[in-house]
């Protein structure tokens, strides 16, 4: 038991490297100023990776049980949801079929 | 009453109820942060104009609230390690043990608080520049995204310093009278703390760099 914390620690100090590494590199990239698309891209890119590791390392969920996976998936699937039906149901900018545009044509 | 299933796994969810417990409100808090991130995305993506919200917002303080976060997750789940392993030793009655694993414990656990409480103060810094800068809620849809999320968020982190602080403090006690579920409680208490982190982590760009 002893053995596996210690392998642990070890392994918690190299997701904070990486976690670092990754910060560095997401405000330096920002410094680009880089067009939008790609800049949204490799910003939530970078976050999605380190709340990946803080997830599966520092909050256990890598080999957690499904009773706690399924309630997740959901909750993920629930939000992507919430986003994608928003945008589709009130952002008539996005694509183009606004009223005005029809009658400006 | 005992709560059940404090520390023994419960057979039809393989789980504490604790740990089954904190992830089931975790989902909630993912649909309300979630819903406040999708009103920010509704609202930037019909702005005719959006400000350029680096020039508004301080990347540099930001960028060390990040580090200062994370480091705080950092000794948060090393905490949880300084007490896991000897569970079985203290509860068997090794008083040495008892004393030292508390002694490291509560070092990392006072250094999580103290990440928390360096964070609310550079938070507190970043917030009465923007007062003094006559920058509100009310001066634009992007100020009161910012104000609405980061304020939440600083709610959360000073609940989590109220748990964390117990936990240090006169919370400490149940180390000796049921090691494994104080074990317990700071690996919960820990998954909270993290989540917090997490939230933070897509904070970070969405307000500040993008």
């Amino acid at each position: 038991m002893a053995h596996d914390v210690a392998t642990q620690v070890r392994g918690y100090m190299f997701v904070f490297g990486a976690l670092l590494v990754l910060t560095v590199t997401t405000v330096a990239v920002s410094y680009l100023r880089l067009p939008e698309t790609p800049a949204v891209i490799i910003g939530l890119s970078i976050a999605l990776t380190k709340a990946a590791l803080v997830a599966m390392y520092f909050m256990h969920l890598k080999g957690e049980k499904p009773a706690v996976y399924w309630p997740l998936g959901l909750t993920a699937f629930l939000f992507v949801g919430l986003l994608v039906s928003l945008l589709l149901a009130e952002g008539d900018h996005l694509f183009g079929t606004q009223f005005d545009d029809a009658f400006t044509r | 009453m005992e709560i059940p299933y404090t520390t023994e796994v419960r057979p039809d969810t393989g789980l504490t109820n604790p740990k089954l417990g904190i992830w089931l409100f975790l989902a909630s808090e993912v649909m309300l942060f979630g819903s406040l991130f999708s009103s920010y995305a509704l609202l930037r993506s019909g702005a005719p104009t959006w400000p350029v919200q680096r020039e508004i917002l301080s990347v540099p303080l930001a960028s060390l609230n990040t580090v200062v976060l994370i480091a705080s997750s950092v000794t948060m789940v090393m905490a949880w390690a300084s007490l896991t392993p000897h569970t079985a030793s203290v509860r068997a009655g090794n008083r040495d043990e008892e004393a030292r694993s508390l002694t490291r414990y509560r070092l990392f656990m006072g250094l999580t608080l103290l990440g928390g409480a360096i964070f609310l103060v550079v938070k507190t810094i970043e917030y009465s520049d923007k007062f003094s800068h006559h920058f509100y809620p009310s001066t634009n849809n992007f100020l009161a995204l910012y104000f609405t999320l980061t304020g939440l968020h600083a709610v959360h982190v000073i609940v989590g310093m109220i748990v964390n602080g117990y936990l240090w403090g006169p919370g400490a006690r149940m180390w000796r009278s049921d090691p494994e579920r104080f074990a317990n409680r700071i690996e919960v208490a820990g998954i909270y703390w993290h989540f917090v982190d997490v939230v933070w982590i897509f904070l970070f760009p969405v307000l500040y760099l993008l």
